[in-house]
């Protein structure tokens, strides 16, 4: 039996076939692999290289060498459409304070522009806008305490 | 003023160091932990551990009442504060003072004299410390303002006189600039602090930050061990420390050190202590000026005990119990090198910004001369609330190039992953020409963000191990819209390391 993956990276696809006996095809290049314990791989024939890799759903994170790479993974045959994001909504990654809002309602943003300015832990933390659109709510004014998860700033 | 009995007014790997010297020292530990920690690997590194409040720290770590409540509850009879929380705050030691508790520290009155900038200032340039040239400009008004910085002369830099933290901080380079940045400065001073009286002293451009490690005790005695070379910082925090500091030759070591000596001792300092200076220029003729007292055990005294042999933390004990300090000056030798790597769960290519969440695997490496010292386990979780700070990794060897090595031989087997850290960013810095030649000063991080940041492709042994390690899409209904964790996370990009 062998599956058939797609990795996506943040550069692009990579398909990846990979057969019960542990070798690994990459784009075309072959890999020998072995579990060696718990989330840990041994690579290549001598198995001489370690990497440690931990599952969150579809998202591979692998540590190799000390760099750290968040793949996503998907099997070849129920490839599912990337969904095309067209809204997005913005919040707080932590509980924080806001201290300056950029934006208001009708606002065009492009990718990259700094929306809210919070403050937490000491230190100021840009939200930026992750796509380019038009600014259809903004729901946080400067002093509010805004909780993770809670939408500050919401684009269309 | 001896005890038996040490509550730990603190969290995460501090607490775990202090518990292991009160063991070590035959004291019995009290652990104190929040609602957000009642299973944090420092909860158990104790003898006994304490509930004191929800998980903001306001209502816990940083709640006086609470912790004296805990140390009296348990009949604590000292308590160590670890460094940040309130280990600075001069009202927590004087409430430790009424209640008959030992503070493990400097007495509140000192704690309460250094913690003012201006008076801390003032004190060290009457005992012949050399301080930043500065001014409080009598005349506030922006032409006063101005014309004072043209007599300190340009560049300088404009603070809050009330506060710090950055906050209402410009440098003016030029008279062009300055009525605009003036302004700025005071508005941000007002904003933050109620008060726009700004003062100004002479910019150092590129200064290193160094600092030297004091320890008194009440008999009068006070000693140096030696200086910590801190430059490496983001946002104003460090990030890589080392000793000895490629920067000092031995005049300037002996200057610097001779004048910590005599900052501690105009201070009546007593317990361990840093004070921290500005370093300017090179060679024999470097200037060093005095930037703050820390008047509490610092994060990276790790280095200085591994440069040394001694433990800082057991000699607080000793010192704290009115004792008599372990060492005296000619007894505390140096060996070698010794570095020191602060790993935060943070996204270094996204601002820095702080991460919470699992810590899917979390393996620590060890070997000779390697020190790890942590608050966290494999399978917990890093929680919104606290500090990102994971662990501090220090290696020692015979010389810089050796002990920079070593470091960077066991941070590429420190495998963290579920949550971003500045892991892979460690090592590019440690990797980094500048920094292997020691050419570095508190704006390396910025000044080289594009060549410590730039990700880099994903090698195909990276993609086989990700594929290697069972089935995808197994586990998660095939109809989930959206890629997983990064929809509405403005920073977070999937991003690859190269080394």
């Amino acid at each position: 039996m062998e599956r058939r993956l797609i990795i996506t990276d943040e550069r692009g696809e990579h398909s990846v076939t990979v057969f019960d006996d542990g070798r690994v095809i990459v784009d075309d290049a072959p890999i020998v692999t072995s579990i060696a314990g718990a989330g840990e791989i041994r690579l290549g024939p001598e198995g001489s290289t370690v990497a440690w890799v931990a599952t969150a759903g579809e998202m591979r994170w692998v540590f190799l060498n000390g760099s750290v790479y968040e793949l996503e993974t998907q099997s070849a045959g129920r490839r599912r459409r990337r969904a095309t994001s067209s809204h997005s909504s913005l919040s707080a990654p932590m509980p924080a304070t806001v201290i300056r809002v950029e934006v208001s309602p009708g606002g065009h943003v492009r990718r990259g522009d700094t929306l809210v300015i919070l403050e937490a832990m000491k230190m100021e933390l840009p939200i930026r806008a992750d796509t380019d659109g038009t600014v259809t709510t903004v729901s946080c004014k400067p002093g509010d305490l805004v909780q993770p998860g809670v939408p500050l700033v919401e684009i269309e | 003023m001896t005890f038996r009995r040490v509550l730990i007014a603190n969290r995460g790997e501090i607490a775990i160091r202090i518990a292991r010297a009160c063991r070590e020292a035959g004291l019995e530990s009290i652990a104190v932990y929040s609602d957000a920690d009642r299973d944090a690997p420092h909860t158990c590194a104790a003898d006994r551990a304490v509930r004191i409040g929800a998980a903001p720290a306001t209502q816990s770590y940083l709640s006086i009442d609470a912790i004296v409540e805990a140390a009296r509850a348990t009949s604590a009879e000292a308590v160590h504060p670890g460094y940040g929380f309130l280990s600075e705050n001069a009202t927590f030691a004087a409430a430790c003072e009424r209640a008959g508790l030992v503070f493990i520290g400097p007495s509140a009155g000192v704690i309460q004299r250094m913690g003012s900038k201006v008076a801390a200032r003032e004190l060290m340039s009457s005992a012949g410390v050399p301080i930043v040239p500065g001014v409080t400009a009598t005349d506030q008004s922006d032409a006063g303002i101005l014309s004072a910085a043209g007599q300190l002369g340009f560049p300088v830099l404009v603070k809050a006189s009330a506060g710090g933290g950055g906050k209402g901080m410009r440098a003016i380079r030029d008279e062009q600039s300055a009525s605009e940045l003036i302004a700025a400065a005071r508005r941000e001073a007002i904003a933050a602090f109620g008060d726009g009286t700004l003062y100004l002293e002479r910019l150092i451009d590129k200064p290193r930050h160094v600092e030297v490690q004091v320890f008194g005790d009440s008999h009068g005695n006070i000693v140096h061990l030696f200086e910590r070379e801190c430059s490496i910082q983001r946002r104003h925090q460090k990030v890589v420390e080392e000793s000895p500091s490629p920067a000092l030759t031995e005049p300037v070591r002996a200057r610097m050190t001779e004048a910590a000596v005599a900052a501690a001792r105009a201070a009546g300092y007593v317990n361990a202590g840093t004070i921290e200076f500005l370093l300017e220029g090179s060679g024999d003729d470097a200037r060093f000026y005095f930037l703050e007292v820390n008047t509490r055990l610092q994060v990276e005294h790790p280095v200085t005990e591994a440069l040394t042999g001694v433990d800082l933390v057991r000699a607080q004990f000793t010192v704290a119990a009115g004792g008599r300090l372990p060492w005296t000056q000619p007894e505390i030798t140096r060996r070698g090198h010794a570095i020191e790597c602060r790993i935060y769960a943070e996204d270094p290519a996204g601002g820095f910004l702080p991460q919470a969440g699992p810590l899917l695997v979390y393996r620590e490496p060890g070997g000779p001369g390697l020190r790890i010292d942590s608050g966290v386990i494999e399978g917990g979780t890093v929680s919104v609330h606290y500090d990102p700070l994971l662990a501090k990794l220090t290696a020692a060897a015979e010389s810089r190039d050796a002990a920079i090595a070593r470091a960077l031989a066991a941070l590429k087997r420190f495998p963290i992953l579920g949550i971003r850290t500045n892991v892979p960013f460690l090592i590019r810095l440690l990797e980094h020409a500048d920094m292997r030649s020691a050419r570095v000063h508190t704006r390396f991080i910025e000044d080289h963000a594009l060549e410590l940041l730039t990700a880099r492709d994903t090698p195909v042994e990276a993609l086989a191990a990700a594929a290697a390690i069972g089935p995808a899409s197994e586990t998660l209904p095939s109809s989930a819209g959206t890629p997983p964790s990064t929809a509405s996370d403005p920073w977070a990009t999937i991003r690859g390391w190269g080394r």
